[in-house]
């Protein structure tokens, strides 16, 4: 008996493995086939257009896949309201966390099955940018409708540019500041202040014990400041030559000591205390975290009852700085050269779809913080409320960017800090041995700095 | 008298080592019945203070969990239904045949105990796209079809079964193929079910390979789609607690209902040649 | 390899004539098939792992160039590597050590006459064993955690376990022999009860102490199976990955990278598939000479 049971699950289970080995996922099922090309719709977009009045793929079903790691709603809702209008296409968006990400979409993209759209983050452009098939969109229109397209364009093409700009901040815990009887007038603008601040926000308990912390820059709190922080000195990123990377420098070493202080002399926060600064911030336990744009999202979806401010990174003098901190871009999709044909097309038009209309650059920035770079958005009224960008907008042109540069930077950057703050290396050593990992790491690059296209490159 | 206290406290010490090594399985268990605000207060206390069950039924909502939990238990009988009998089969061969290079073969196959992954893995990975094979299970079934180890311990064993018993049956008249299924198989049964053990489990705690060549979630192995799990919602620490007793709980009972079977089977395997 | 020899000219003696001359028998199609596997599974990718290790290779923008001996001097140069191979052996020695320690004492003492409720002390020994690494490894990341992690409470101190640079390889191989020692007893187990009885009953005649009678009858007889235990560890250990991946992902600064959580950020996080290469290729020649090693003494002993 046991022994017709088990040969019986074994037979089963070889059929659905059999069945399943067939290759990817390309369910088409449950689509129907389009015969209506005239939707009754009007053309979206200024210059950007897309008209929804035709078949997509012959109305033939389809199905293709989109990666990202972040805004998983935001793609979804484009995505559903494409698949309204051509009920014969199925967009599956697929989400993976930002490491896992990174680790297999280049290996997805190399063989034909990987997704057909992938959102890109462009610090990450040389890993795929060989993968990527060019926009369907004359650069011109894409100009006309969007600021800042002119650095993507490659031979006349882009294969994706950045739809906002986003940089750091400071967020606050409004409740922490009011039990702190901190008011409004309070809000720091130099490091001094902050240092103040951060003191009457930290909280111990009888023995000692830290239960609040004033300020937490664990996890990736370091390495998200340090590359924005010398430019206030006016200290470039990169050397002359715009490859070299110019971390081991005393403005890095001076920037790295202000903040190992304000643990250990000013004790406003601990390496041990809050492990992951975005975590302690969201459950209550820190008061001030330096986060970029993609905060204000976490908060919203993860931490709903936290009361949350934000103000702009403090400077060293009241005076206004070469730069208050650097910016970055928030790319938009690309598109997979080695997806099948059909694929391709159907994802260059729903690219055309999302770009075209406001929602999407105006949803996706809201989620990641982001101020949008398309024009018709530039007087929406939702988009100047937004709290993160109330604080950028007044002071757009003092932002620097030194263009996308590699990922290594950052990933060194931690260990930098880990070094410094976990295994208590001398600050020097730890950023020299920096400088020279990151040399190492982007021996293979060819990124050249943009900041010298930067508007008060002079005054420096 | 004496005997008794002894008796006792040589008890009460394996008793605590039961209990440093539940603990964290029982902590776990607490804990994924707290609330996340709970979970993370600082010096909060070891049990819950309201019990609820929402981190279960989000996981299941959120996640296919229960999906891959089936996933897994699949692909892992298959690999582990496929190794016993190349093993088997080799082990009889590498054995019972004498033919040229035979010891050099059956070095080779030791040897490949020794081949770290990470020599193969690039290579592979390379080949599994060139075979169309990314995303679909016969990346996980085929490369493993073959054990090393399995052949090894098949071998041992099959050696041990006298000659005498083979040459009756061909005597008989029995071919290869029904002497091999008909008297070695059954007779190797305890060697079987030790590798059964093992490859069951390396199969399911395997995380490397399915990560790189799995893609779907709803395909995934199941430790793979708890570190997923781990990356999407690290902030949801309720919710992980209980994704992780998902991925254990269910091995621990099957392995209690099994352990009689499992001790014998790893105690007939044990150390022989 | 001259052990493995050695011991199949034992086994040789069953020798079975096969008389008919079909090339189709069982032993033709069987030793074609495990060659034609063992040619693409095997061969070919520890080929292109070796040749490649001489390339500068990255499969994302396709460059494969001939560069030498370049990606092993790079690798014996750079001084991360060296952290994560002595690491390794650090990682590799204790835990098996302690494993094995661990293992037999556990198992000396369900063997013992003074142990009640054998079958649930095993049991549960047992259990980390059988639990994906994944898993547990997760579960003692919160156990570690110095805000609400169990081991501060239970300890009543206040360290941050996997932060610390003193600290954090320690408690990931503690974290290891937990979840292996159970292995270890099991096997340890197993040969007790298939030791031959009249040994100790004649310790017992001649009245020999507890520690003697283990000393000069139960170690030397479970000499095998220390070596089984120990040598199968080291072939784990030394490619240990995910623990340290899910723990401390090399941290704090490089002060936990093993050998191949290296490889595998040097291959799939910066795509220098040629180092990465010449990195395995290194530790596949350090773990045979290991083993060759252990086996050599084994046998000299013996």
């Amino acid at each position: 008996m046991m022994k017709k049971l088990l040969s019986s699950f074994l037979v089963l289970s070889m059929i659905f493995v059999l069945a399943a080995c067939s290759g990817g996922d390309k369910s088409v099922s449950g689509l129907k086939k389009d015969d209506k090309p005239d939707k009754g719709m009007k053309v979206i977009g200024d210059h950007v257009k897309f008209d929804p009045n035709k078949l997509v793929n012959d109305g033939k079903p389809i199905s293709i896949e989109l990666w990202t790691w972040f805004g998983k709603e935001v793609f979804q809702k484009q995505a559903d309201e494409y698949q309204k209008i051509y009920p014969n296409v199925k967009i599956k968006v697929v989400n993976q966390p930002w490491e896992d990400y990174w680790k297999k979409l280049p290996l997805q993209l190399k063989g034909k099955d990987g997704p057909a759209m992938f959102n890109v983050h462009n610090s990450y452009h040389s890993n795929i940018i060989n993968f990527m098939a060019p926009y369907d969109i004359p650069v011109d229109a894409l100009n006309q409708d969007y600021i800042g397209v002119q650095p993507h364009v490659i031979d006349n093409k882009v294969y994706y540019f950045d739809y906002g700009i986003n940089t750091g901040m400071f967020y606050y815990n409004k409740d922490m500041w009011k039990e702190a009887g901190l008011t409004d007038a309070d809000i720091p603008t130099t490091w001094d202040q902050f240092r103040q601040v951060a003191k009457k926000l930290t909280k111990r308990d009888a023995d000692g014990k830290l239960v609040q912390a004033g300020f937490n820059l664990n996890g990736d709190g370091y390495k998200a400041m340090i590359a924005g922080l010398g430019y206030q000195k006016g200290e470039l990123l990169f050397k002359e030559d715009g490859k070299t990377v110019n971390f081991d420098n005393p403005t890095t070493v001076e920037n790295t000591q202000m903040l190992l202080d304000l643990y250990n002399k000013d004790k406003v926060g601990s390496p041990d205390f809050g492990d992951d600064s975005t975590k302690s911030f969201g459950n209550g336990q820190t008061a001030m975290v330096y986060k970029w744009g993609w905060m204000q999202g976490e908060l919203k979806n993860n931490y709903p009852k936290i009361q949350w401010g934000v103000f702009r990174t403090p400077t060293p003098t009241n005076d206004v700085p070469f730069a208050y901190d650097r910016y970055n871009g928030e790319s938009t999709p690309g598109i997979n050269k080695n997806a099948a044909k059909e694929q391709q097309a159907v994802a260059q038009d729903f690219l055309k779809f999302m770009l075209a209309g406001n929602d999407f650059v105006k949803d996706f920035s809201f989620a990641t913080g982001t101020f949008p770079a398309k024009k018709s958005l530039a007087n929406d009224p939702d988009v100047l409320a937004n709290p993160t960008n109330k604080i950028i907008a007044p002071n757009i042109e003092r932002y620097i960017w030194p263009g996308a540069f590699p990922s290594a930077i950052e990933t060194v950057s931690d260990k930098v800090f880990q070094d410094i703050f976990y295994n208590k290396v001398n600050i020097k050593d730890a950023i020299k041995s920096g400088q020279e990992q990151m040399e190492k790491d982007m021996s293979n690059s060819d990124f050249t700095s943009v900041e010298s296209k930067y508007k008060f490159f002079s005054e420096r | 008298m004496l005997h008794k206290v002894k008796v006792t406290l040589f008890n009460l010490l394996l008793l605590f080592f039961s209990f440093i090594t539940v603990f964290p399985f029982v902590w776990m268990l607490v804990s994924s019945f707290k609330s996340n605000s709970e979970i993370v207060k600082i010096d909060g206390s070891f049990w819950p203070e309201h019990f609820s069950l929402s981190n279960y039924l989000n996981v299941q909502e959120n996640f296919h969990f229960m999906t891959m939990f089936f996933n897994t238990l699949l692909i892992a009988t298959v690999v582990t239904v496929c190794i016993i009998y190349t093993s088997s089969i080799v082990g009889f061969v590498l054995s019972k045949y004498k033919f040229k290079g035979r010891d050099q073969l059956f070095g080779l196959i030791l040897a490949t105990m020794m081949i770290p992954w990470a020599v193969t893995i690039i290579p592979k990975y390379d080949m599994m796209m060139k075979f169309g094979w990314i995303d679909s299970y016969a990346a996980l079934i085929v490369p493993s079809l073959v054990s090393g180890f399995g052949i090894f311990l098949m071998r041992q064993n099959i050696m041990t079964i006298p000659d005498e018993v083979i040459e009756a049956a061909r005597i008989d008249g029995a071919s290869e193929y029904y002497i091999f299924h008909r008297i070695i198989m059954p007779m190797s049964r305890n060697a079987i079910s030790s590798i059964a053990i093992f490859q069951f489990l390396w199969v399911w705690e395997d995380y490397l390979w399915p990560y790189l060549v799995i893609n779907t979630d709803t395909k995934q192995m199941i430790s793979v789609g708890l570190a997923m799990f781990n990356g999407q919602y690290s902030t949801d620490y309720g919710g992980l607690f209980a994704a992780t007793a998902i991925s254990i709980i269910p091995v621990i009972i099957v392995y209690i209902i099994f352990q009689k079977r499992f001790m014998e089977g790893i105690a007939g395997a044990s150390v022989k040649g | 390899m001259e052990t493995i020899k050695g011991r199949n000219n034992i086994g040789v003696k069953a020798d079975v004539k096969h008389k008919n001359r079909n090339i189709f028998t069982l032993k033709n199609i069987v030793i074609t098939l495990l060659l034609v596997y063992f040619a693409v599974f095997l061969i070919y990718p520890i080929g292109m792992a070796f040749v490649g290790s001489f390339y500068n290779w990255n499969p994302l923008n396709g460059t494969f160039d001939f560069n030498g001996i370049k990606n092993y001097i790079d690798v014996l140069g750079d001084k991360l590597f060296w952290t994560s191979m002595s690491n390794t052996m650090i990682f590799s020695i204790i835990v098996i050590v302690c494993r094995i320690l661990v293992g037999l004492l556990l198992a000396l003492a369900l063997f013992s006459k003074l142990a009640r409720f054998k079958t649930a002390f095993r049991t549960i020994y047992y259990m980390p064993t059988i639990t994906p690494l994944v898993a547990v490894s997760f579960v003692w990341v919160w156990l570690y955690n110095p805000q609400f992690g169990l081991i501060n409470d239970l300890l009543g101190v206040d360290i941050n376990w996997l932060k610390n640079k003193d600290t954090a390889l320690g408690s990931v191989m503690f974290m290891t022999t937990w979840k292996d020692f159970g292995y270890a007893t099991i096997i340890y187990l197993a040969s007790l009860m298939s030791l031959p009885d009249d040994c100790f009953e004649a310790a017992d005649i001649d009245g020999a102490s507890g520690w003697n009678k283990f000393w000069y009858i139960t170690w030397p007889l479970l000499k095998p199976t220390t070596i089984l235990v120990a040598v199968t560890s080291l072939i784990t250990y030394l490619q240990s990955y995910i623990q340290i991946l899910v723990m401390t992902q090399g941290g704090p600064g490089t002060s936990t990278y093993t050998i191949s959580y290296l490889i595998f950020d040097e291959a799939f996080v910066n795509y220098k598939f040629g180092t990465a290469s010449a990195m395995s290729v290194i530790l596949f020649i350090f773990i045979s000479l290991l083993t060759l090693i252990s086996f050599k003494l084994t046998k000299e002993r013996s």
